[in-house]
């Protein structure tokens, strides 16, 4: 029966079928051989520093931007803190949680690491959380902005990056008292969407703001039309946003095309680095909040864009400042137990009286791990260099999570 | 011309086998290889097996259908998912962590998806099935991401922890390691005996010919329906179990991303057979871990070794096995 | 707020959209229709379309001729994936060129993202269309107005090379009836080539075209290809009449859909799809060409 090549994939007549299954043996081993070997290492020398973050998929350039930053602290202590190596092992996550566990499980139970970071996205962080705390593994996380990642009180858990709540809601004071009273809300339908809209409406209303009209898109829409007519109709003074990444750029460039006039608003992550090149001049004139800018003229922040670009030949984002202040966390805690890493608690402790010297200005860690920090208003304008870039307008300082 | 794939064209069952007693004694190894692992393995090793044994069972169930009533789906995950969803719901919103509980609900939710989502495609076959199960099991998705209150929307639920019996018995790694290995070999031997049952035997044929079948005066839909509800009940047993060992249940878990992984591990394993799947399983889990903490690119050598699979050894690991045993004892393997 | 005007919005911009996505399943249909394949990775294609399309812009000056351009290449391309990988699979039957099409797929997503990385990347309209417009009294985007045209344009074009010329009777001989039309004497492996490489450039061309509205990234390509499968399994495969109009269905419910249901806009694809598959299982259109 000739059809049997359909189920065994050769021909008895023909050549020899012997190649496949060397082949799949070839592969089996190699794989067998890269994903065993590691762990085993209780009292060795190296610091082990574990990072989850995406080096693949739609959010890789966070993953390398964060990364970068962690190495350039490193580098600077000259790779090693307290005498001892460091190495840092990366895994990719693919901004899936359930590859972000695997991840981590394995940097824990396999590679023994000291201190786990990373995690770009919440659903991630959230996953993880839990894995950290069967071993009481510090968790530094560099980017995750849900609110419940600090909220929860976890005591081995510690944010250098920013909560929803507090990116948002400065900038709800702020537009009242620019004279926006009435404003449309609008944002990606998902958790961190809402979680945002949420802190910026309380800060908008409790100063007296109105919010006119709440719009959520699909996360992922392509098409805002419907959602900016409707917007449109609201003829509000302002328009608030969130919307990050490809959402971002889609959203601001068909933003003006669909005759919505209002100035709008939003959080960093609508307009930055990452979404600033494709979105071109449709970006001038929005305001938006965050943690930093690269403009910020503070003595911390010139040294640090000199040998980001000195060693990366790029301008440093967000996230390479949340990748070194994590790295900071850390080096510094291990200088301050002198390089004990076993006693978790210790290093902890030493964590909590770390002092930071970030790029973004003032920074302290609150009771639950977070950050307080200013949160800076930027505008984008076309720079005397000719790019398109983000300027500091104002400073709201000394901005903390709630807590609960 | 007819939509569906034409009948001659399709593979047929698999004709010629080693010899039983020799399949026998390296499953039996195989098993026995499995019970001693733990105890020199490590604790990650002791999980990853683990997370494979589950991931194999619901591979399992989907090349059940796949190779007997010829049901080629990309909904799978949809059961999958649900039964680790309400695993998780039980476990972290209702605060149930009693594993027969935990275990019968997905179950029970899976079946009850897969009736719904089954008596919905089987009125369509080949292409159109293929779609409307991938229609069907997006709506899932979207619902899983939606419904913030009781799924966590985009978040997921976290927390779900290790589940213990009737308050009785608690299970750490090792214990649950060794639950998920009896599961997965129950479900095996559960599905083999199935398949060697008349009601496996009308399945065969309607994957061959159902027409003919139909002719012959079987109600066809109905066992495929039957099949369908089974294949799907597993997966979510399977679910179950996946949302107790990763701790997190997140709407990728029910994405068509997942479906189209099973299908993979089901081709690479052995479209056709029942241990053909579990051994794909195995291999696309130990491609996508090794791969990815040595480069970024391993979807591309996924996709690469699936192409490979596809063109040159379409009855996968099995296959390839078959043939060479079949050129080792001088036998023509076609 | 439901509003003449709106309304009018609605419509135009669902129009917009609707003709987007004729362009981009009617490939996937061609190629089910006339060759009887199923092609995974056309949603590959489409990407592509968009990334070459980007470089071409830069390196051109001019949107129309790097549209020219970009569709050459792709279409190349689609040759090299015909000829080495396709070929041997038209015997095989619709589960292995799912299976192969979907490997390639996937290889190709990664190969897009090694070599023009993850972020999100935009193709500028051109320049003479890149304001908004006024139109019975709504404001929209002059560049959507052209997508309407071309959209239209092409549909008309298709419909005419199709039904009205000889070529295109020849190649509905060939799927109708694929021994009889070969012993007539025509190529059919050269005629098939020929329909996967138009629809391969069909993709590349729906790419480009939407790539100002959508934007390029890893990841587009598995977005629009279920779109597209959903589309031409409701217009039933093979009838390019049925595509044309489900886009039609599919795009305007979904922006009025978004407008008014914003929650459960998302699943209202699916709903339409599951429903139109209960009522007809084999699709809304016969197929045209068999």
């Amino acid at each position: 029966m000739g059809k049997g090549k359909w189920v065994f994939g050769g021909t008895a007549e023909g050549g020899s079928a012997l190649w496949k299954p060397l082949i799949l043996v070839a592969v089996l081993a190699a794989v067998l051989v890269g994903c065993g070997g590691g762990g085993g290492s209780r009292e060795d020398e190296p610091i082990k520093i574990g990072v989850i973050l995406p080096y693949s998929g739609v959010y890789a350039q966070l993953g390398e931007d964060i990364t970068d930053g962690m190495k350039l602290y490193f580098e600077q202590q000259g790779n090693e803190i307290a005498g001892r190596p460091v190495e840092l092992i990366t895994e990719d996550t693919e901004a899936n949680p359930q590859v972000g566990v695997q991840a981590a499980r394995r940097l824990i139970e396999q590679e023994g690491i000291a201190v786990l970071t990373g995690a770009v996205a919440t659903p991630v962080a959230y996953g993880v959380i839990d894995i950290t705390q069967r071993d009481n593994i510090p968790f530094v996380v560099s980017n995750a902005t849900g609110n419940d990642v600090t909220r929860q009180g976890a005591e081995n858990v510690f944010r250098v990056s920013v909560s929803s709540y507090q990116v948002s809601s400065p900038m709800g004071e702020y537009l009242v008292e620019q004279g926006t009273k009435r404003i449309v809300v609008s944002a990606a339908d998902y958790a961190a969407g809402h979680e945002m809209a949420a802190g910026f409406m309380e800060g908008f209303t409790r100063a007296g703001g109105e919010v006119v009209d709440e719009v959520y898109a699909p996360l992922g829409t392509n098409d805002y039309s419907s959602f900016l007519t409707r917007i449109r109709q609201a003829d509000p003074q302002g328009v608030w946003t969130f919307y990050a990444g490809s959402d971002a750029v889609r959203f601001v460039q068909q933003y003006s095309k669909f005759g919505v006039e209002a100035p709008l608003y939003g959080t960093g992550y609508l307009a930055d680095q990452d979404t600033l090149p494709a979105q071109k001049e449709a970006a001038i004139g929005i305001r938006t909040s965050l943690h930093y800018s690269s403009d910020l003229d503070n003595p911390e922040n010139r040294e640090f864009k000199s040998s980001f670009r000195e060693a990366y030949d790029r301008q440093p984002s967000v996230y390479a400042v949340q990748g070194w202040d994590a790295a900071w966390l850390i080096g510094e805690a291990i200088k301050a137990t002198d390089g004990d890493t076993e006693d978790k608690d210790a290093l902890i402790q030493a964590m909590e009286d770390v002092e930071f010297q970030s790029p973004r200005g003032p920074m302290t860690l609150d009771e639950n791990h977070n950050p307080v920090q200013n949160i800076y208003i930027r505008e984008v304008r076309r720079l005397d260099d000719g790019t398109i870039g983000n300027v500091v307008v104002d400073t709201i300082e000394d901005v903390r999570d709630p807590g609960e | 011309m007819t939509v569906e794939t034409r009948p001659e064209q399709k593979p047929p069952p698999v004709p010629r086998r080693a010899p039983s007693r020799l399949v026998w004694l390296a499953a039996v190894g195989m098993l026995l290889a499995l019970v001693v692992f733990p105890v020199f393995a490590s604790t990650y090793f002791i999980g990853a097996f683990t997370e494979i044994m589950i991931l194999a069972i619901f591979a399992l169930s989907l090349g059940f259908l796949m190779g007997y009533p010829r049901l080629v789906s990309l909904g799978h995950a949809a059961f999958f998912g649900g039964g680790a969803y309400a695993a998780g719901i039980l476990a972290v919103r209702l605060e149930v962590t009693n594993l027969f509980v935990t275990l019968a609900v997905g179950l029970i939710f899976a079946a009850l998806l897969s009736l719904v989502i089954g008596g919905l495609s089987l009125r369509s076959t080949g292409i159109y099935f293929l779609m409307i199960t991938l229609a069907l099991a997006q709506m899932v998705y979207v619902v899983a991401q939606q419904w913030n209150s009781v799924t966590g929307g985009t978040d997921g639920l976290a927390g779900v922890p290790y589940p213990e019996l009737f308050g009785v018995l608690e299970f750490d790694r090792v214990g649950f390691y060794y639950l998920v290995l009896a599961l997965a070999a129950g479900s095996y031997l559960l599905l083999r005996s199935v398949t060697r049952s008349p009601f496996g035997q009308v399945l065969r044929g309607i994957g061959i010919n159902e027409q003919r079948m139909r002719a012959v005066g079987y109600d066809t839909r109905v066992y495929k329906l039957v099949a369908f509800v089974l294949a799907g009940a597993m997966a979510g047993g399977a679910g179950a179990l996946w949302a107790h060992h990763t701790g997190l249940v997140a709407p990728v878990d029910v994405h068509w991303t997942l479906s189209a992984t099973a299908l993979i591990m089901v081709i690479v394993g052995g479209a056709g057979t029942l241990a053909g799947p579990m051994l794909g399983a195995a291999l696309v889990w130990f491609l996508d871990t090794g791969l990815s903490s040595y480069t970024e690119h391993s979807t591309m050598i996924m996709g690469a070794v699936f192409v490979f699979f596809v063109f040159f050894a379409r009855g996968g690991i099995v296959g390839i096995a078959r043939s060479v045993w079949g050129r080792v004892h001088g036998r023509i393997g076609a | 707020m439901i509003s003449a005007e709106a309304i009018i919005s609605q419509l135009l911009n669902g129009l917009a959209y609707s003709l987007m996505l004729f362009l981009l399943a009617a490939g996937l249909s061609l190629i089910f229709g006339m060759m009887d394949v199923i092609n995974l990775s056309h949603g590959s294609f489409f990407m592509i379309g968009g990334f070459i399309g980007i470089g071409m812009v830069d390196a051109l000056g001019n949107f129309w001729l790097a549209l020219f351009v970009t569709v050459l290449i792709v279409a190349l391309l689609g040759l090299v994936a015909e000829l080495s990988l396709l070929r041997p699979m038209y015997e095989r039957g619709h589960l292995d060129q799912i299976l192969l099409t979907f490997g390639l797929a996937l290889i190709i997503e990664d190969a897009a993202e090694w070599i023009w990385g993850t972020t999100i990347q935009s193709l500028p309209e051109p320049e003479s269309f890149s304001g908004s417009v006024e139109v019975l009294g709504v404001v929209i985007p002059a560049y959507r107005l052209v997508v309407i045209v071309v959209g239209l344009l092409l549909a008309g074009a298709m419909w005419y090379v199709l039904e009205r010329t000889r070529l295109g009777s020849i190649i509905r001989a060939g799927v109708s009836n694929r021994e009889m039309t070969s012993a007539l004497g025509f190529n059919i492996p050269a005629i098939f080539a020929g329909v996967f490489v138009f629809g391969v450039a069909l993709a590349a061309f729906a790419g480009f075209m939407a790539a100002p509205i959508l934007g390029v990234y890893p990841g587009l390509d598995f977005e629009v290809l279920i779109l597209a499968l959903i589309i031409v399994v409701i217009g039933g495969l093979g009838s390019l009449t049925g595509v044309f109009w489900v886009s039609l269905l599919i795009g305007i419910t979904q922006t009025f859909g978004q407008a008014y249901f914003p929650a459960a806009s998302a699943l209202i694809i699916y709903v339409v799809m599951a429903a139109v598959l209960l009522l007809r299982p084999e699709g809304l259109f016969k197929r045209k060409y068999a």
